[in-house]
């Protein structure tokens, strides 16, 4: 029953695949009855990304991760895991996932419970005695692992979760809403966290609605409504499309729009302050320069970013559920 | 290899749920009070034979007092095997445990086997026990001995582990309350069957004994509690009751088929498959 995973040269090649990004899937469906969960799902995430999946309650993020994990079979389409079919052993020996509502059998120690979990996860009796200290300590609950689930609290809960999630070193961890029960606190511990995972190569895949959560960890993101990705892209371009520009003046005139014409589009006028469309923020400080000569006095030049809420809001119309 | 993880992890729950301390304190209870009885009666018998000499009750004591007391452990086991195994799926389906287990390279097969092993350890663990308890009660106080204790003890143990395998393949279909709502009727309906064809037999209604076929065919666990009381009542009571004189409405008077035995194996294994098909194409 062994089921090394490089045993044979064609396992080998199959996992060995270099190529095959973490996460693909193409035209993934999900039907529940008559409810279409999903309708046409395609993505991809590349090795070493933190992703973030974002979208309103019901569009979908869950049912995506569960396709991934292999819950969920899909009602037609494709997801692969590293270039395996998601569900696959192999693919899910290199996952770590911590489910949407973290519910574990209470009766355990959170100790126990990663030992069982090590114990499927294939680990040797001597790796799981090293290394749920070592998880355990990484999730901020060193020290009780002595404690049954039952007496956990629920931001506890969610972190044993976590901690299961990272106990057999995957190459790709699922989080769906790992911070839904944490304070400020945690939730910041947890993006570090991420932050650690990305820094030793790891893939991360986070379903989240926080954006700004979303924003501060991710480096790609997909935003999913009604079981299709209205748009993914780099977070950088997501939310940085255009930039703009708004400075605050003594006076505005027809002068000075003229020459701000020359640096981008005017996009507003009021009469001490001007909204700018610049291709680039690095035009800032000659935009500085150009009105400081021209005898203008310059209280404030700010960048302004669409964030990845206004995005969120604009591709998202509000909807009943 | 997972599979036996999953087992190890079951009779751990089972354990830190009191349901195994729960289980043997009622049942050395039981086993306490059968014992009482037993010698309380045995004295009585044994003064009332001394005074007008009944040699024939004598030799049908121990038969009636063993099948009684095995019964009673029949029903236990059988009730045991449906409380443990009711909610084996539907259960952690229900409390969303399941996620994070099946995410693991595990198969649901892995899953089913495992808790099914665990399940069918307990229940022939148990059996095993208290029939053997039973019994040495009986040598110990009557100087009763069964003819063959070994093979009434495997049709024993084979009814509950036919009961827990079909209501675990329920609880991968059903609610935890409906599936137990199906199997309790189910474990009743065999039960009502066997009394119908015993009846029915009485009567010579072919009818009423047909009746009692299919059903204890579909469910075993009446028809192989009879097929294990064959084995534990002495040769002489036997001869009587198949004479006519006196066989008891709820254990048999003949040895149960080699087909039956082999369709009472058959069962459980069939549905265990069940169960295995039923919980792959699952959605959780
Ligand atoms: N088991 C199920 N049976 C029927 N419908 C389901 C089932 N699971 C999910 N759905 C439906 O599929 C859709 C997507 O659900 P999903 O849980 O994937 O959303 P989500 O994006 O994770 O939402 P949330 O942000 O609220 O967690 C919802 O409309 C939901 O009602
Ligand atoms: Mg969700």
């Amino acid at each position: 029953m062994s089921q090394t995973a490089s045993a044979s040269p064609a396992r080998a090649a199959a996992e060995g695949s270099a190529a095959a990004p973490a996460i693909e899937t193409a035209g993934l469906r999900k039907e529940y009855g008559r409810k279409v969960a999903l309708h046409d799902l395609s993505l991809a995430v590349q090795r070493g990304e933190v992703f973030g999946f974002l979208g309103p309650n019901g569009a979908g993020k869950t049912t995506t991760v569960k396709i991934l994990t292999g819950l969920v079979r899909p009602t037609a389409g494709q997801a692969r895991i590293f270039g395996l079919p998601a569900g696959d052993p192999v693919a899910r020996r290199r996952i770590g996932y911590l489910p949407e509502h973290f519910r574990f059998h209470d009766w355990l120690t959170g100790a126990d419970l990663l030992d069982f979990h090590g114990r499927l996860a294939g680990l040797s009796a001597e790796e799981r005695r090293a290394r749920i200290p070592e998880v355990l300590h990484l999730v901020g609950l060193a020290g009780r692992g002595g404690e049954r689930i039952r007496n956990y609290s629920k931001g506890m809960a969610q972190r044993i979760g976590l901690a299961q999630a990272l106990l057999h070193r995957p190459d790709l961890v699922l989080l769906d809403e790992p911070t839904s029960a944490l304070d400020p606190l945690g939730r910041r511990e947890v993006r570090d966290l991420i932050r650690g995972l990305r820094a030793e190569g790891l893939t991360v895949f986070l379903n989240s609605h926080l954006l700004s959560e979303i924003e501060m960890v991710c480096d790609r993101v997909a935003i999913v409504d009604r079981g299709r990705v209205v748009r993914s892209g780099r977070l950088a371009d997501l939310v940085g499309g255009a930039p703009e520009l708004r400075l605050l003046l003594d006076r505005v005139d027809d002068a000075l729009l003229a020459a701000l014409g020359e640096y981008g589009e005017v996009l507003a006028v009021e009469p001490a302050s001007v909204t700018l469309g610049v291709p680039d923020l690095e035009v800032a400080p000659a935009i500085a320069e150009t009105i400081v000569r021209a005898g203008y006095r310059l209280f404030g030049l700010i960048p302004v970013q669409r964030s990845l809420e206004d995005v969120f809001v604009s591709l998202v119309e509000s909807k009943e559920l | 290899m997972n599979a036996l993880a999953i087992a190890r992890f079951t009779i751990q729950e089972a354990a830190s749920r009191r349901l195994i301390l729960a289980g043997v304190v009622l049942s050395l209870a039981f086993v306490g009070l059968f014992t009482l009885g037993f010698a309380f009666l045995n004295g009585k018998l044994a003064e009332a034979n001394a005074t007008r000499p009944n040699p024939q009750m004598v030799a049908a004591f121990g038969s009636i007092m063993a099948i009684l007391g095995l019964y009673a452990v029949h029903f236990l086991a059988s009730f045991l095997g449906l409380f443990l195994s009711v909610g084996a799926i539907s259960g952690e389906i229900d409390s969303g445990t399941l996620h994070a287990v099946l995410a693991r390279p595990i198969g649901r097969a892995d899953f089913v086997v495992g808790r099914w092993l665990a399940y069918v350890g307990l229940m022939g663990v148990y059996v095993a026990l208290m029939a053997g308890l039973l019994l040495l009660v009986a040598r110990l106080i009557a100087g009763y001995e069964a003819p063959d204790p070994a093979r009434a003890m495997v049709l024993m143990a084979l009814g509950p582990i036919l009961l827990l395998t079909l209501s675990l393949f329920g609880s991968t279909l059903l609610s935890t309350l409906a599936n137990g709502v199906v199997v309790f009727t189910l474990f009743g309906l065999a039960w009502l069957a066997g009394i119908i064809e015993f009846v029915g037999d009485a009567l010579s209604n072919e009818a009423m004994v047909n009746l009692g076929i299919v059903v204890s065919l579909l469910v075993p666990s009446d028809e192989l509690w009879r097929g294990a009381s064959y084995y534990v009542q002495s040769p002489a009571f036997l001869a009587a009751a198949t004479a006519g004189r006196g066989a008891i409405p709820f254990a048999a008077i003949a040895p149960p088929s080699t087909p039956f035995v082999i369709w009472a194996v058959l069962h459980p294994l069939v549905f265990l498959l069940l169960a295995i098909v039923s919980f792959s194409r699952r959605d959780l």
